[in-house]
C-alpha cells in the first residue's frame, strides 16, 4: 500500500486553506504519538507558496503547496541517530515525538525542506498526513478535505493512477521515490502585444516564432495583439515576430530564466 | 497503531455558519470540540453524512458537451476554516472595560478616546453604568440623542443577533437615532445604474434567475470589470464561485480583466489583463461606446426598442455637446490603457457574446462619483443587446438575494429565519412621504423586485419585519414585535461626523438602506426637527475608522466635548473600541446556541440548529445578554418587556423553527433528529428565463422598473428633479474634477499626492472582521513584517513606482495625504499599476497618533470625506490622491521620541494590536 498525494497545480486558487486547515488540526493539538504540536506561527508543514511570472500587463500566478513527500525511501529515516522515524505500512512516514531529539539530522537530509525544528519542543516535525485521523475513521487529511476546488487529492497510488497520467514528482532523480504528484505547474514563457504605431491599432494573426537550437514554436497574434509562447525550456530564445505589411521583428537571445515580457511591440511599415 | 482507540478529540460535533453576513447565516461547518470543551477543528460539512443528496433533486448544468454539478461538501472560506483562532484570539474583549479617565462623574477627557487605556470592571458596574448614562442622557436631551449603530456586517446570528439587540431596549425608553448605513460596496449601481435599468434593491441587473448557466451555454468573453470571485465573493457563500469559474473557463470562455490589480481570480485566470489607472473606468467604458458609435457596431435596433435618452448621451460621447469627442486616444490619457488594446477591447465586446461579471466592493465601483462608471458599464451591456443570450450582468456572489437564482438553485421553499432584533429601521415618514412610499414599494414587490424587504399587513417598512407565516404564530409574533418607538430620527452612516462636527446637515436619498429608486429624491436633513444632536453612541458595529470615509475625522468627531458617552459591544477589542468609554465583552456565535439557515452557498439550502462548540471566553455574554443587563439596571418593567417574557434560546429556537417557511417540508423530522434539514430543490428552476431574457424579447411585456419601463440611456427621473447636477447629470460623463471631488492626477493636489490609492474588500478579511488571525497574517498579500518584527498592513506597489521611491519589498512606507498617515508594508508586485498605491480595506487601526498617524494600515482612515456626490449619499473610499514614501529609520526614532506611549502598547507576535496592549492591570 501507498499514500499519495495529487496535486493539480491549475486548479489552486490559492486560497491557503489547506496550509489553514493544516494549521487548524496541527496548532495547540497534540496527537502524541503521532506528532506533538505544530508552532502557531513560522512553520508550516503544508506550506504553500506563490510564483509570480511575467510583467505588467502579462503577469500570472501559481500557487505550488509543499509537504513531506512520503518517500518510498525517506532521506530522513536512516540519518536520524536515535530512530525516530518511521514508514508505516500505508506509506505515511511519521515522526516519533517521544523518540525524536530534535538534532536536526532528518532536516538537513530531506531534499524537500519539508521538516521544520520546533524549538520550543526540542523536536523535529513534519505533516503525517493526518495519520491520527485516518486511523481513526477520517477519510482524508485536513489539507485535502479542505481544498474547494479539487485541487489536492490523497489516495492509494493504484486508485490514482488514471489521473497520476502526466503527473510529475519533484526533483525525481533524488531516488527517493517521492509521493507527493504535481500536475500542471506551469513552465516560463514569453509574451507580448504586437501593434501598428501608426494607426495606433492591435495586429492580429502577426506570426510570431521562437527558436531555441533546434526548437521551434509558432503562434499568432490573438484579438488583442496578444502572442503567448507557454511552459518553454529555459534557455536561451529567438523570437521573430512577421506581419503583412510590416517589417519583420526580432528578439535575440531571450532568456527564459525566468518569464519574459516584451511589452506592447510597434511594427515599422515595411519599405 | 492502527485500530488502537486514539482520542481524535471530536466528542462533541456541532454546525456553525460560514458567513459574516450579520442577520443571515452561512453555510454550514462541522465544529469538533473535545471533552474538555475547547475547539478541536472545524472541517467542512459532507452532505453525504446527513443526508441522501440525490433525493434532494440537485442541479446540474450541461453545456459545450460538459457538465457542473455542486459538490457533495461546503466550500467554507479561508478564514472560517482558521475561525479557532478568532474565538481565542488574543485580542478578545474578556471582561467588561471601561477607559481609565473616563468619569461621568467627574472629567470624561473625551480628547483621550483612542489613546488611554482600560480598566476591567464588573459586569454589575458596566451595565449600571450604560444605565445611569442613558437615563441622564434623556432627561437633559431626550432619546433622540442617543445613536444607535447597529448595521451589518457581523457574526451571523439569530436568537441574540450581533447586531440591533441595543434598538429594543432605546426604543423601549422612547426612542433613539438611527445610523443609516449607506449603500457601502455597490455605491455606483446603487445611486447610478438604478436610473438606467432599475435593478431593484442594490442597481445590479434584475431578474438574475439562471444566469450562470445560460453563460456557460452562450458567451463567449466575460468581462470580470469591478469584483474579484476570489476577494468578494468568499465572506458570504464560500467557494462556489472559484468552482464556477474555473469550470466556466475550460469551457474556452474568455476571461478578460479589467482592473488596476490583477486580482486573485485573474492571476490564475486571466486570458487578457488590462491594468486600468484607479476610478479611471469611466473614460474607459467613454471610448468603447465611441468606437461602436462610429464603427456602427452595437445592436442598433435593440437599442431603437428597448432604450431611451441614447441620441442626447451619443451626442455627448462624440464630442457634440463638449467639443471633445471620447476617442480612445482621448481616453488612453486618462486611464492609462493605450490607445489600441482600448480599441481591441471595444471590437472584442461588439464581435463576441459578452457578458459581465461584477462582484461587490470592486475598485471600479467605490470611487468619487463612482454613479458614472456604474451607468456606463449598464449602458454599454445595453449596447450590446442585454439580456439576449450570453449577454448579463452576472454576479459571483449574494445568490441567496434573488428570488430566482443566478444557479438554477432554489429551494422549494425560501426559508426565513427571524431575527430578534431590529437593524436600521428608517424614522417614521410623514403621511404624504409615506403614502408615496408604500405605493412604489408596492409596484416593485409585485414587479417580484423587493423581495429582500419582508413585510406586515402588506406594509413594506424596512428589512427583518416579520412575514406572513411568522406572523400567523401568536408565540413568535409577540417575540418579535416591533417596538413602538421608532427612530427618532436617523444620520447617513457615511456622514456621521459632520452630524457630530456641525450644527446642521443635509443629504438626499438615503432615507432605508437599500431603498428604491423613488427615494433619491428626498431631502433630509439632522438634526430632525424638535430632535437633538448626538451626545451618546453605542455602537456593535464598531468599524468606523477602518471601514468608513475619511476615518481620523471620525475620531474627531468622537472626540468632540458634545460626546458625552461611547457604549461598544463586541467580541474583540478593535478599530471604534478604542473610541469607548465602556466596552461589553460579547460572546462569539461559536459559543452560543442558535438557529441559521443557508441558501446562498449554491449547494443545497439548509436549516440547521446550532448548538455552543465551546463555553463562552471570558465574561463574554450574547449579545441580547449584554443589553439585558443594562434594561434590569434600568427597571425590571423594561426588562420583562426588553426580553418579551422569554428567555430561553430553546425556545426561541424552536419558534424560529416553526416560522422559518420550511418546517412544513421536513417530513422525516429532520429538524430535530439530525439537528439539520436540506431543503429540497424546487423542481423545473433549470426553465426559469436567464437574466432580463423577457424584458429583451418584449420589453413592453416585461417592463423594467424605471419610470419608463425602458433602459434610460438619460435617465428621465435625474432629469426630473436633478437637471443641473453636473455630479451626476441625466446622462452618465466623465467628471475629471467636481465641487465634491478633486481626486484625478491632473489636479493640483497631485503634485504633492501624485499617486492613485485603490483599496478594495480584501481577500484575507471580511471588511473590519478577521484581521487578528495569526495563520492569515502570515500570507504575504496580508502582512509584511517588517525589520522592527511588526506585521504592517501590505501596500501593493508596482516596482517601477516603487523604484522612484527607493522602495524596496518589505520597507516600512507611509501613505498620506492631507487627511493622514498610515503606516503599511511594501509589497512590491507586477501585478498592480504604475502610478498606484493598493490597500485593502478593514486592517485594524492601531494609532499612534489618533487624529494623524496609524501603524495598523487602516488605510481608510485618510479616504476622502464628501459623498460620492452632492445628491448621492454613499462614500469615497477607492481611487483617491496620496503620496507614498519609504520610512526613514531617523523619521521613525522620531515619532518613538513623540509618542512613547502608543509605541510602547504590547504587540502580539502572531495576532497584532491584542487586548493586553490596551489594559492597565
Amino acid at each position: 500500500m501507498s499514500k499519495v498525494f495529487l496535486i493539480d497545480v491549475s486548479k489552486c486558487n490559492g486560497c491557503y486553506n489547506c496550509q489553514f486547515a493544516c494549521k487548524d488540526e496541527h496548532c495547540g493539538n497534540d496527537w502524541t504519538p503521532y506528532a506533538k504540536p505544530q508552532p502557531d506561527i513560522g512553520q508550516f508543514w503544508m506550506k504553500l507558496t506563490e510564483h509570480v511570472q511575467g510583467t505588467i500587463p502579462k503577469v500570472k500566478i501559481h500557487y505550488v503547496p509543499h509537504l513531506c513527500n512520503h518517500c518510498d525511501e525517506p532521506a530522513c529515516i536512516p540519518v536520524c541517530p536515535v530512530e525516530a522515524i518511521y514508514k508505516r505500512d500505508d506509506g505515511l512516514v511519521i515522526i516519533d515525538p517521544e523518540k525524536c531529539i530534535g538534532c536536526g539530522a532528518c532536516s538537513d537530509a530531506c531534499p524537500y525542506d519539508a521538516i521544520y525544528r520546533n524549538d520550543e519542543l526540542g523536536i523535529c516535525q513534519k505533516c503525517t498526513g493526518c495519520a491520527h485521523l485516518l486511523d481513526n475513521g477520517y477519510k482524508l487529511p485536513r489539507c485535502v478535505e479542505s481544498c474547494p476546488t479539487d485541487a489536492l487529492r490523497f489516495g492509494e497510488k493504484e486508485d490514482l493512477l488514471e489521473e497520476l497520467k502526466g503527473a510529475e514528482v519533484r526533483d525525481p532523480a533524488s531516488g527517493l521515490g517521492p509521493n507527493v504528484y504535481y500536475k500542471n505547474i506551469p513552465g516560463e514563457f514569453i509574451a507580448g502585444t504586437v501593434y501598428d504605431p501608426v494607426e495606433k491599432e492591435v495586429i492580429i494573426g502577426a506570426k510570431c516564432r521562437a527558436v531555441s537550437g533546434s526548437k521551434l514554436i509558432e503562434t499568432v497574434t490573438d484579438e488583442f495583439g496578444d502572442f503567448w509562447f507557454r511552459d518553454l525550456a529555459i534557455g536561451k530564445w529567438d523570437v521573430m515576430i512577421t506581419a503583412e505589411g510590416f517589417e519583420a521583428k526580432t528578439f535575440k537571445d531571450v532568456d527564459t530564466e525566468k518569464s519574459v515580457n516584451l511589452g506592447d511591440i510597434p511594427m515599422d511599415r515595411a519599405k | 497503531m492502527s485500530g488502537k482507540p486514539f482520542d481524535v478529540k471530536a466528542q462533541k460535533k456541532v454546525f456553525k455558519p460560514a458567513s459574516l453576513m450579520g442577520p443571515r447565516s452561512g453555510l454550514p461547518m462541522v465544529v469538533e470540540s473535545g471533552e474538555d470543551g475547547t475547539i478541536t477543528r472545524i472541517r467542512p460539512l459532507h452532505y453525504d453524512d446527513y443526508t441522501d443528496f440525490e433525493s434532494k433533486h440537485p442541479w446540474k448544468i450541461e453545456a459545450r458537451g460538459s457538465s457542473f454539478e455542486p459538490p457533495r461538501k461546503t466550500l467554507p472560506g479561508c478564514y472560517y476554516t482558521a475561525y479557532k483562532k478568532r474565538v481565542y484570539s488574543n485580542n478578545r474583549v474578556r471582561y467588561p472595560l471601561k477607559r481609565v479617565d473616563w468619569d461621568p462623574k467627574g472629567e470624561r477627557n473625551p480628547q483621550n478616546r483612542g489613546k488611554s487605556k482600560y480598566v476591567r470592571i464588573s459586569w454589575d458596574e458596566a451595565a449600571q453604568l450604560i444605565a445611569d448614562e442613558l437615563l441622564r442622557v434623556k432627561e437633559k436631551y431626550g432619546m433622540s440623542a442617543v445613536l444607535a449603530e447597529a448595521d451589518m456586517h457581523g457574526e451571523g446570528k439569530h436568537v441574540a443577533p450581533s447586531h440591533g439587540c441595543m434598538n429594543r431596549l432605546l426604543s423601549l425608553l422612547g426612542g433613539y437615532t438611527v445610523q443609516m448605513r449607506n449603500q457601502d460596496s455597490w455605491e455606483g449601481w446603487g445611486w447610478g445604474s438604478k436610473n438606467v435599468w432599475g435593478g431593484e434593491p442594490v442597481g445590479q441587473i434584475k431578474p438574475a434567475g439562471n444566469q450562470w448557466p445560460d453563460i456557460a451555454k452562450n458567451t463567449q468573453m466575460l468581462l470580470c470589470w469591478a469584483g474579484d470571485p476570489e476577494s468578494t465573493a468568499v465572506g458570504f457563500e464560500g467557494y462556489m464561485a472559484s468552482r464556477l469559474s474555473q469550470w466556466l473557463h475550460t469551457l474556452g470562455i474568455k476571461f478578460v480583466y479589467v482592473d488596476p490589480a490583477l486580482n486573485f481570480s485573474g492571476c490564475y485566470l486571466a486570458d487578457k489583463w488590462i491594468p486600468v489607472l484607479p476610478n479611471t473606468d469611466a473614460a474607459l467604458y467613454l471610448a468603447i461606446i465611441y468606437t461602436w458609435l462610429v464603427e456602427d457596431s452595437y445592436d442598433k435596433e435593440y437599442v431603437k426598442t428597448h432604450a431611451v435618452g441614447y441620441d442626447e448621451f451619443f451626442d455627448y460621447v462624440l464630442g457634440k455637446v463638449d467639443g471633445e469627442p471620447k476617442t480612445p486616444e482621448w481616453a488612453s490619457g486618462k486611464c492609462g490603457v493605450p490607445e489600441w488594446t482600448i480599441k481591441a477591447l471595444a471590437r472584442e465586446w461588439a464581435r463576441k457574446i459578452t457578458s459581465v461579471a461584477i462582484g461587490n466592493g470592486g475598485p471600479g465601483i467605490r470611487g468619487p462619483h463612482s454613479t458614472e462608471p456604474a451607468r456606463l458599464q449598464s449602458i454599454c451591456l445595453g449596447m450590446q443587446g442585454l439580456g439576449k443570450p450570453g449577454r448579463h450582468q452576472a454576479k459571483w456572489l449574494e445568490w441567496h438575494n434573488y428570488t430566482e437564482y443566478p444557479l438554477p438553485f432554489q429551494g422549494e421553499e425560501k426559508s426565513t429565519i427571524a431575527h430578534r432584533a431590529e437593524v436600521v429601521r428608517p424614522p417614521e415618514p410623514s403621511p404624504e412621504e409615506e403614502a408615496r412610499r408604500q405605493e412604489n414599494l408596492q409596484k416593485l414587490l409585485a414587479a417580484g423586485e423587493m423581495e429582500a424587504y419582508l413585510h406586515q399587513d402588506g406594509q413594506l417598512k424596512g428589512n427583518y419585519r416579520l412575514t406572513k407565516q411568522q406572523a400567523e404564530i401568536p408565540e413568535l409574533a409577540e417575540l418579535l414585535k416591533t417596538m413602538d418607538n421608532a427612530p427618532l430620527q436617523e444620520i447617513p452612516k457615511c456622514m456621521l461626523h459632520d452630524a457630530i462636527l456641525k450644527d446642521h446637515i443635509e443629504w438626499w436619498g438615503l432615507y432605508s438602506f437599500c431603498g428604491p429608486a423613488s427615494e433619491q429624491w428626498d431631502k433630509h436633513c439632522f438634526p430632525a426637527p424638535g430632535c437633538s444632536k448626538i451626545h451618546m453612541i453605542w455602537s456593535d458595529c464598531p468599524c468606523l475608522v477602518t471601514c468608513w470615509n475619511d476615518g481620523f475625522n471620525m475620531v474627531k468627531a468622537f472626540r468632540s466635548d458634545e460626546i458625552e458617552c461611547v457604549v461598544a459591544q463586541h467580541p474583540w477589542l478593535e478599530n471604534d473600541c478604542y473610541l469607548a468609554d465602556i466596552i461589553l465583552p460579547v460572546a462569539t456565535m461559536y459559543e452560543m446556541e442558535d438557529i441559521a439557515d443557508e441558501e446562498g452557498s449554491g449547494i443545497l439550502p439548509c436549516v440547521y440548529h446550532e448548538y455552543p462548540a465551546c463555553p463562552p471566553v471570558g465574561e463574554s455574554r450574547d449579545d441580547f445578554d449584554c443589553v439585558a443587563a443594562v434594561a434590569k439596571k434600568i427597571s425590571d418593567e423594561v426588562y420583562q418587556a426588553y426580553t418579551g417574557n422569554e428567555t430561553s434560546v430553546q425556545k426561541c429556537v424552536e419558534l424560529f423553527w416553526q416560522g422559518s417557511n420550511v418546517a412544513h417540508l421536513d417530513k422525516d423530522d429532520d429538524f430535530h433528529k439530525k439537528d439539520i434539514f436540506f431543503i429540497p430543490f424546487k423542481p423545473g428552476q433549470q426553465d426559469v428565463p436567464p437574466g432580463i431574457k423577457p424584458f429583451a424579447d418584449d420589453p413592453a411585456a416585461n417592463p423594467l422598473t424605471t419610470p419608463t419601463g425602458l433602459l434610460e440611456f438619460t435617465s428621465t427621473a435625474l432629469k426630473e428633479h436633478f437637471p443641473d447636477d453636473e455630479e451626476r447629470p441625466p446622462y452618465p460623463k466623465w467628471i475629471e474634477k467636481s465641487g465634491s471631488h478633486d481626486e484625478s492626477l491632473s489636479s493640483e493636489r497631485a503634485k504633492k499626492y501624485p499617486l492613485l490609492c485603490m483599496s478594495n474588500h480584501g481577500r484575507w478579511r471580511f471588511h473590519a472582521n478577521l484581521d487578528d488571525i495569526t495563520w492569515m497574517r502570515e500570507v504575504q498579500t496580508m502582512k509584511i513584517r517588517a525589520k522592527d518584527g511588526y506585521q504592517y498592513e501590505s501596500m501593493w506597489i508596482n516596482p517601477k513606482t516603487a523604484k522612484e521611491r527607493g522602495i524596496e519589498f518589505g520597507d516600512i512606507v507611509k501613505v498620506y495625504n492631507e487627511r493622514g498617515t498610515v503606516l503599511c508594508g511594501a509589497y512590491v508586485t507586477e501585478r498592480l499599476v504604475p502610478g498606484a498605491v493598493y490597500v485593502d480595506h478593514g486592517s485594524r487601526f492601531d494609532p499612534i497618533d489618533a487624529e494623524n498617524l496609524d501603524r495598523g494600515g487602516a488605510i481608510n482612515l485618510i479616504t476622502p470625506h464628501n459623498n460620492i456626490s452632492q445628491k448621492a449619499t454613499g462614500m469615497v473610499v477607492s481611487g483617491f490622491l496620496v503620496q507614498c514614501e519609504k520610512v526613514t529609520d531617523e523619521e521613525m526614532a522620531e515619532w518613538k521620541r513623540k509618542y512613547p506611549e502608543s509605541f510602547a502598547r504590547k504587540v502580539d507576535e502572531g495576532c497584532g494590536a491584542c487586548l493586553d496592549g490596551w489594559l492597565i492591570k
